[in-house]
């Protein structure tokens, strides 16, 4: 168990913060882009500005 | 028509998206005018005038807090109140609480500005306001925070929307920040004066975690925001990638807490800390580059949309711009660059390089989109839109030109030494040397303020058209009003 | 966890709220709250001592006039800098300065170390018309410091605010005591609240700051703070990499 102490020490503290940090980003980087049947169910939200068309049908308003 | 024009008013609260949208443009022209006013004094210092009130000093507050959160604040509290509604499709919470937003954030303002005319100052900078005020503006941010959530929890929409998750951190953030920031003891009940409960270090660092996180989440995770929200509508496609908007999100609100610190490097700050800020600096990259990336990607496909759609080219020059300001400042952070940029006016340029550039900007082409929406009209004039832009562009090119210059070549005017190994020029030899640059970026100033001119016109007579059309419509189907409202 | 689904925190508020606020707040959290208890943060050092009553409405007077956004207070470790304004400044020079006045911008030099370099009266001068003495400078003129006289009624507010934050200055003989052997004597008797406005006015009327004997002026306070920027600590004393193990 002498190897838990490495945890213990304060000048341990950057690269082990670096570690938690890194593997972290990581998790969610394969959370996010890992799964392809997760990832088309996400990408199926980015419609959410597009469903409240009540008075934006007007394509002119700009032309 | 008439019954969507009810409809609508019905389903949302646009009044107070109004009233923000206006006081937005109002606050445009005043912080601009002032920008370039104190520029100037910096060029011609008999400028100042021998006036307490209007010399540089006093005056430079006045300009950032107009701008920042006069201008900058404005426009966030419109869009936001805008977006939120549209995307969980429920009316605003609170119409009252909105309501007092917008008094309260007014008269923080006005009387910010006015107390530092008068001398009342923290000496913070972006946080100059004294404690009476300070307390209004916590006050105020609570409220929005309420009104903002309450819509949320009114949503028809299972899902919160990205731009939504933005505006959140924010407010959050903004909070946290402004009350740790201001923490400080008045010398009576009765006086404005107070002296902030930490000192020296402490306080620098405390400053600096707000400096920077005012940048980071004020002017930039709350125009993220609105990007995400005004990109894909002007486009008419969905932003380029969901999963990335996660990832950008989650990355850029944790990292930009930590770099505050890279504006002490060298200083009497321990090292591990600025050290620190600088290492999250550089990572700060990543994030940024993946928002500026999926704003910009949105628009693949429909590029053509660059060439003929004014506003669409006001949301990407403005992404570009975010995205060189956001590999300019992990640079500047580098302890070596910093070395000479800081102190100089490199920092200047880059500070306007991101609120001209970017938050100026992506305001310019959302307002564009919003304003004729809210009243219910076309734009007066697309042809100025065009004009504005290219006025906005030519100014900001020429400003951080300038600055560029000036920070460089003073920065190494301050380093340089003669063949004996002493100082080659005097502190002031480089105020002289950078003279005309001062002259240039008043030019660049000046240039970006005529477009604000031309926009405040636009708007005005957008919603004079909107006005004249709606009053038209109520006067031809009076009959039809009364069914629909009946 | 690994059926962790991002739609739990895009679906609910509150979830939303709070991983958000932790997010933000962890930042901060490790690297301010640190600094008010790592020793080593401000370094050990004699001379440090809180502004006089004078020097403190100088201050004040630095402070509303924006002074901070032209010229900083913080000398970097270079070369450069230390042949131009001295020796780097150190965190305990600044640690009775609520709020700090590190700066942030050079339009102007670096006021860290001005005291005793120049002439009161050329202080004068400088802030009434300052192309008078530099012909190519950028600054505004201040000439109202020198006909306004300067409001010493409220002068013992402000040093119980700045004591209530921590400014060792003495409100009872207890303190009064702890200043004379922190400080010596002649200091602490600057530092004491009750003769504040006594102290205040005899270091104006000795000093003469601003060259006028008839009144106090806010030019004579302003001229005082300029004046004891950076002598407080003698450099001499110290070896030149004393300070390099607090960095």
């Amino acid at each position: 168990m002498g190897w838990l102490n490495w945890f213990m020490s304060f000048e341990h503290a950057k690269p082990l913060a670096l570690l938690i940090l890194f593997a972290t980003f990581v998790l969610i980087l394969i959370y996010v882009f890992g799964n392809k049947r997760r990832g088309s169910r996400l990408e199926s939200y980015k419609d959410m500005p597009f469903r409240d068309e009540e008075s934006d049908t007007k394509e002119d308003r700009i032309k | 028509m008439a019954t969507e024009v009810i409809g609508s008013t019905e389903q949302y609260n646009f009044e107070i998206v109004k009233k923000f949208s206006i006081m937005a443009v109002v606050w445009g022209l005043i912080g601009m005018s002032i920008g370039v006013y104190i520029a100037s004094e910096l060029a011609w210092p008999m400028l100042n005038m021998d006036i307490p009130y209007i010399t540089f000093s006093r005056f430079r507050p006045a300009h950032t807090t107009s701008v920042i959160f006069g201008f900058g604040g404005s426009a966030l509290f419109a869009t936001s109140y805008y977006i939120v509604q549209r995307t969980c499709q429920a009316r605003l919470f609170g119409d009252g609480l909105a309501t007092f937003t917008f008094w309260g954030w007014q008269a923080a303002i006005f009387l910010a500005d006015i107390s530092y005319m008068l001398g009342y100052t923290q000496s913070r900078e972006y946080a100059e306001m004294e404690w009476p005020i300070d307390i209004l503006i916590e006050v105020v941010w609570l409220s929005y925070l309420a009104v903002y959530v309450g819509t949320i929890m009114k949503r028809k929409q299972p899902h919160i929307y990205v731009a939504n998750w933005f505006f959140l951190a924010f407010i959050l953030a903004t909070a946290l920040l402004h009350t740790f920031n201001n923490l400080a003891v008045p010398i009576s009940m009765f006086s404005m004066k107070s002296y902030s409960l930490f000192a020296g270090t402490q306080d620098a660092m405390t400053q600096w975690w707000y400096g920077h996180n005012a940048v980071g989440f004020f002017l930039t995770a709350a125009f993220l925001g609105m990007m995400y929200y005004f990109v894909p509508k002007q486009a008419g496609r969905p932003i380029f990638s969901y999963r990335l908007s996660i990832i950008h999100f989650w990355a850029l609100v944790f990292l930009y807490m930590w770099v505050g610190a890279h504006h002490l490097h060298w200083t009497a700050l321990p090292d591990w800390t600025s050290t620190l800020a600088a290492t999250f600096s550089i990572m700060l990259l990543l994030p940024s580059w993946g928002g500026m990336i999926n704003g910009i990607l949105t628009l693949s496909g429909a590029w053509d949309k660059l060439r003929t759609d004014p506003v669409m080219r006001f949301l990407i020059v403005a992404l570009s711009f975010y995205g060189m300001a956001t590999f300019e400042g992990p640079l500047m952070a580098l302890k070596d660059v910093n070395a000479l940029s800081h102190y100089t006016d490199w920092t200047v340029g880059h500070v306007h390089s991101g609120a001209l550039g970017w938050v100026a900007m992506i305001t310019f082409g959302s307002m564009y989109h919003m304003i004729p929406r809210l009243w219910n009209t076309k734009i007066w004039s697309e042809k100025l839109i065009g004009t504005h832009f290219w006025l906005a562009t030519i100014g900001v090119l020429l400003y951080i030109t300038a600055m560029w210059i000036s920070g460089i070549t003073a920065g190494l005017m301050w380093r340089a030494y003669d063949q004996y190994g002493n100082l080659q020029y005097s502190f002031v030899d480089s105020v002289a040397a950078i003279h005309p640059l001062y002259v240039m970026r008043a030019v660049g100033g000046a240039f970006f303020l005529t477009g604000m001119v031309l926009m405040a016109i636009n708007v005005f007579m957008t919603i004079r058209q909107g006005d004249r059309e709606a009053a038209r419509l109520r006067a031809t189907s009076p009959t039809k009003m009364t069914a629909a409202s009946a | 966890m690994f059926n962790f689904k991002h739609e739990w925190i895009e679906t609910n508020i509150g979830l939303l709220l709070v991983l958000t606020m932790l997010a933000i707040s962890v930042g901060g959290m490790v690297e301010i709250a640190p600094l008010f208890f790592i020793k080593g943060t401000i370094e050990k050092v004699d001379g440090v001592r809180p502004y006089t009553p004078l020097e403190l409405r100088g201050r004040d007077i630095y402070q509303r006039e924006g002074c901070y956004l032209c010229h900083s207070q913080m000398i970097r470790p270079f070369r450069d800098e230390a042949l131009r304004y001295g020796h780097y400044s150190l965190a305990a020079e600044s640690q009775y300065d609520h709020p700090f006045q590190w700066g942030s911008k050079r339009t102007g030099p670096d006021l860290a170390r001005v005291g005793k370099k120049y002439s009161n009266e050329w202080h004068v001068e400088h802030l009434v018309s300052p192309r008078s003495v530099v012909p190519q400078s950028v600054m505004p003129n201040f000439p109202w410091l020198l006909t306004t006289p300067l409001n010493i009624s409220d002068i013992t507010e402000r040093m119980m605010a700045l004591r209530k934050v921590g400014v060792p200055y003495s409100l009872n003989k207890q303190e009064y005591d702890a200043n004379v052997k922190k400080f010596g004597a002649k200091t602490a008797e600057m530092l004491n609240i009750a003769d504040a406005r006594k102290n205040l006015i005899k270091q104006a009327q000795e000093e003469n700051y601003d060259g006028d004997r008839s009144n106090i002026s806010e030019m004579d306070a302003l001229v005082a703070y300029l004046q004891v920027l950076g002598t407080m600590v003698d450099f001499r004393k110290y070896d030149d990499d004393a300070f390099v193990k607090y960095r």
